[in-house]
């Protein structure tokens, strides 16, 4: 015996007028679509070709579609409440294709879901399941946006989304209430009418707001440059970055209008946290507010009116905005490339960048110090030369090389290998990896850089590479990629945590608080080594923001040789919360982190927490001198 | 205002500098060179004056083809266009041999300004600009910081020009044009250089001219003896005893045998 169920109401024998009428409205419904949509894409598609576009690995860009925007896991992964509410509207736009197409065709009296079918009945209860979740999602949407009010969705209330929300809910309760009329009763004709009309109407405001992104950000999220903070090639003899309209290329147009304006790149945003003026959001917005006034044939500076310099170069390309986005903008390419434009073309005046500009273009290191300086170390610590016969290449790096600190964490992890007996040695001659010149935008400097290293590493026959710095890291088997091949690299928290077994284990109770480098972290995915290596030596313990949501020390992008910041500083904010822990040691994994902490540790009254590197961790439970095999014998 | 900058290429400041075998000069082969620093300061003040009251930055430099490196530099910085003075001897040639090279040089283009760096940083003669103002027949100063142009900036401008005494001590010169100065390096901040900048220069103007061709004579007056590294040696003394002994101990060193005291 089959329960009594309402089934959807489908008024019947429209009159030619009405069938007149519909299809009348859709086509003005299409046109006026059509009419700002077309504009929205020819913008993108006259934008310049990605020159550096690769469609492959398809593997992964399937992925990500499936991950990112089916799934929905970036929305809901860092915001779950409103990410799920989210997520309902979304599923439920995915089953009301076939309901929405069928709803048309039933208006022009060719209707193929029949509510007397088992499939068509079958079919509009599982969208009205939809519908449900879609109509709790909505309301819960729009009480946070009018009610709860988050910032970072911004000062300015958005009536259109206010809009938005009012005819999705009249969509979904046109669709719930048919089930509880009559076919034939009149009532019926009314409700599909409203449906229609909320429908027809919503259609055209697409393209006018940030609700574009349900036709463009399934786009974008599959279009990806294909790895994290990509920065691409310049193309030929006239490309020097992020100039004017002529430069953005379509990927970058593609994404201005994806933003959904949701603001998650701004709330993660050290900048934007510490009172600075750069807001990442602003940013994208600024190039899309570019195109919409000027299109992509402007030869107007993207830098000046619609984005402001300062701004730009705030930002640390940490990377916690790009890594946050649910749309697939990649924020870090973006402000690199007008950070290109500025320098290639020497409109960027900064004291302090050009006088790290102008060391690098002589000198061998970003801090400006003679490298007779680390030949003194290299002999005080009696480290071995790279001969071509050892296995690893130990790469100093300029902090390694030359800061105080470095030096100790560089010692550390010598101590390290002498104990494993691992055969290593450094270079006679280094020069800095060209990451802050490479984040800053200075590509003539870093070309130098990276050539003048790539050819030392060549002549010495280097296969190997551990370095304590994940800046050197990234910049050597990423960004070194434009100018040659790279050897094998890796840091030295992937080096330890799999000699650890070999490593005589100090347990003790000390709480250590780990803060992930955006480097290591955000840049190569690096997360649970680190961590192993802090466990082994003291009881672990998570700072509010850890793994990929960890806070930048302020030093990345350059912005270690840029002078006092505006507003608070980034290394306070973060030492605050690192100290808040209550850890009696921090725990760091970059030369450049342990360096913030320590100037920002030092302004704190009481006693803070000891600032140790992993390396000085693991070297803790080691005999004073000498290897494993001199104890042994 | 057409201004000339004769620039030098000098060692890089981080090279290991080796000598020769015949102690006359140095092991050019695995070392670096740069643009000399107060060159770099010429270049910055005419760059800047070319900004300010238009016309044209020739760099002129003397040297082996090496040298077309640091004049691509200069160019990328801005300079307009270089003259190459080919010569493979700089380093036998006294001041007034490289005065003359480049006094041959500059001469048919009639300059309203030249600029020299104040010394170089390898031989620090100091000479060779003041040498080259006498060659010229034209004004010079020396020391000079920076560069006001007074009233009309055409070929009879007048000039102020600040030069750096000791001690924080500054002294203000009118002069007319044209005239031959030296600069001292830290009057401006210098320009950093620009991939749009080394684009742009590959398509500037670099005439080079063969030293033999000039028709200068390249016999030295000066001539060098011998070349040779500094002594190093250490002669660090640990004074013992608490540290009243050890004070009185080192009054004494003082006094007697540094005889500072």
């Amino acid at each position: 015996m089959l329960l009594f169920l309402p089934t959807l109401a489908e008024p019947e024998n429209f009159s030619v007028a009405e069938k007149i009428a519909f299809a009348g409205l859709v086509l003005v419904s299409a046109y006026s679509f059509w009419r700002r949509f077309g504009v929205v894409l020819d913008k993108i598609l006259k934008s310049r070709k990605d020159a550096s576009f690769r469609f492959s690995p398809v593997g992964k860009r399937v992925w990500e579609f499936f991950w990112e925007v089916l799934c929905q896991a970036k929305v809901i992964r860092e915001r779950p409440l409103p990410g799920l509410a989210h997520a309902c509207v979304f599923w439920a736009f995915l089953a009301f294709a076939l309901v929405t197409l069928n709803h048309c065709a039933v208006g022009l009296g060719i209707g193929f879901l029949s509510p007397k079918s088992v499939a068509g009945r079958f079919y509009s209860y599982f969208a009205a399941v939809f519908a449900l979740a879609c109509t709790v999602g909505i309301l819960g949407l729009f009480v946070r946006r009018f009610l709860v009010r988050p910032k970072w969705l911004g000062a300015k209330l958005s009536w259109e989304s206010g809009f938005i929300a009012f005819l999705i809910f009249t969509l979904m309760a046109t669709y719930l209430a048919s089930f509880f009329v009559a076919d034939t009763d009149s009532s019926a004709r009314v409700l599909w009418w409203v449906h229609t009309l909320a429908l027809l109407i919503f259609l055209p405001i697409l393209p006018h707001t940030k609700h574009l992104h349900l036709v463009l950000s399934p786009a974008t999220v599959f279009l990806s440059r294909g790895s994290f903070a990509q920065i691409p090639p310049l193309s030929g003899d006239e490309d020097f970055g992020l100039v004017a309209g002529t430069d953005l290329t379509r990927l970058v147009s593609l994404q201005a209008y994806s933003c959904v304006e949701c603001g998650r790149c701004t709330e993660h945003c050290p900048a934007a946290n510490t009172g600075k003026l750069l807001n990442p959001k602003e940013i994208v917005l600024g190039v899309r507010a570019y195109l919409n006034d000027l299109g992509p044939a402007s030869g107007e500076p993207l830098l000046g009116k619609y984005n402001a310099q300062d701004a730009v170069f705030q930002c640390t390309t940490c990377g916690a905005c790009e890594f946050q986005c649910p749309v697939g903008i990649e924020h870090v390419p973006i402000l690199v490339g007008l950070r290109r434009g500025a320098v290639n073309t020497g409109t960027w005046e900064d004291n302090y960048g050009s006088k790290l500009f102008l060391a690098l273009e002589r000198g061998s290191n970003a801090l400006g110090i003679s490298p007779a300086e680390r030949d003194k170390f290299i002999q005080k610590q009696e480290l071995p030369i790279f001969d071509g016969t050892q296995e690893y290449c130990l790469w100093l790096g300029c902090m390694g090389g030359y800061d105080p600190k470095g030096r100790e964490i560089v010692s550390s992890l010598v101590q390290v290998f002498r104990y494993l007996n691992v055969s290593y040695g450094v270079l006679r001659k280094e020069k800095c990896t060209g990451d802050p010149v490479r984040r800053l935008g200075n590509d003539l400097v870093f070309q130098q850089l990276a050539e003048a290293n790539l050819e030392a590493l060549a002549q010495n026959k280097v296969k190997k590479i551990v370095s304590i710095c994940p800046h050197c890291v990234r910049t050597i088997q990423e960004d070194w990629k434009e100018y040659g091949t790279p050897p094998e690299i890796e840091h030295h928290s992937e080096f330890l945590a799999r000699h650890l077994s070999q490593l005589p284990s100090v347990q003790n109770e000390e709480k250590i608080v780990f803060h992930d480098p955006c480097y290591l972290g955000r840049y190569r995915d690096v997360y649970e080594e680190p961590r192993e290596v802090v466990k082994a030596t003291g009881q672990l313990v998570e700072a509010p923001r850890n793994h990929e949501r960890s806070f930048c020390c302020g030093a990345g992008g350059g912005l270690a040789f840029l002078g006092e910041e505006t507003g608070e500083r980034v290394s306070h904010n973060r030492a605050a919360e690192l100290v808040a822990t209550g850890a009696s040691t921090i725990g760091t994994a970059c030369p450049f982190c342990n360096s913030m902490f320590r100037d920002a540790l030092a302004t704190t009254g009481d006693a803070p927490p000891q600032l140790l590197d992993i390396a000085q961790l693991a070297a803790r439970g080691l005999p004073e001198t000498g290897s494993a095999k001199d104890q042994e014998g | 205002m057409k201004i000339i900058v004769a620039i030098k290429q000098v060692p890089d400041r981080d090279a290991q500098v080796r000598i020769d075998a015949a102690a006359k000069w140095i092991e050019e082969s695995d070392i670096q060179f740069a643009l000399n620093e107060s060159d770099a300061y010429a270049l910055e003040e005419a760059l800047q004056l070319k900004e300010k009251h238009g016309g044209e930055v020739i760099v002129v430099s003397a040297g082996p083809e090496r040298v077309g490196q640091t004049i691509r530099e200069a160019l990328a910085k801005g300079a307009d266009r270089a003259i190459h003075v080919a010569c493979d001897d700089l380093g036998t040639r006294d001041a007034l041999g490289v005065a003359r090279l480049l006094a041959a040089a500059v001469k048919p283009e009639n300059p309203d300004l030249v600029l020299t760096g104040l010394q170089s940083e390898d031989l620090g003669l100091g000479q060779t600009g003041v040498i080259l103002a006498e060659l010229l027949g034209l004004p010079h100063a020396t020391l000079i910081l920076h560069i006001d142009v007074e009233g009309d900036a055409g070929s009879s401008a007048h000039i102020k020009v600040k030069r750096e005494l000791e001690e924080g001590w500054f002294q203000e010169i009118e002069m007319p044009t044209p005239a031959v100065l030296t600069i001292q390096s830290g009057g401006n901040k210098l320009r950093y250089a620009t991939l749009m900048g080394i684009k742009r220069a590959k398509l500037k103007e670099v005439r080079t001219l063969a030293a033999s061709e000039l028709g200068t004579d390249a016999a030295p007056v000066v001539i060098l003896e011998r070349l040779a590294l500094p002594q190093k040696q250490k002669s660090t003394q640990i004074l013992p005893g608490n540290a009243k002994e050890a004070a009185a101990a080192l009054v004494e060193k003082l006094k007697f045998e540094v005889r500072v005291l």
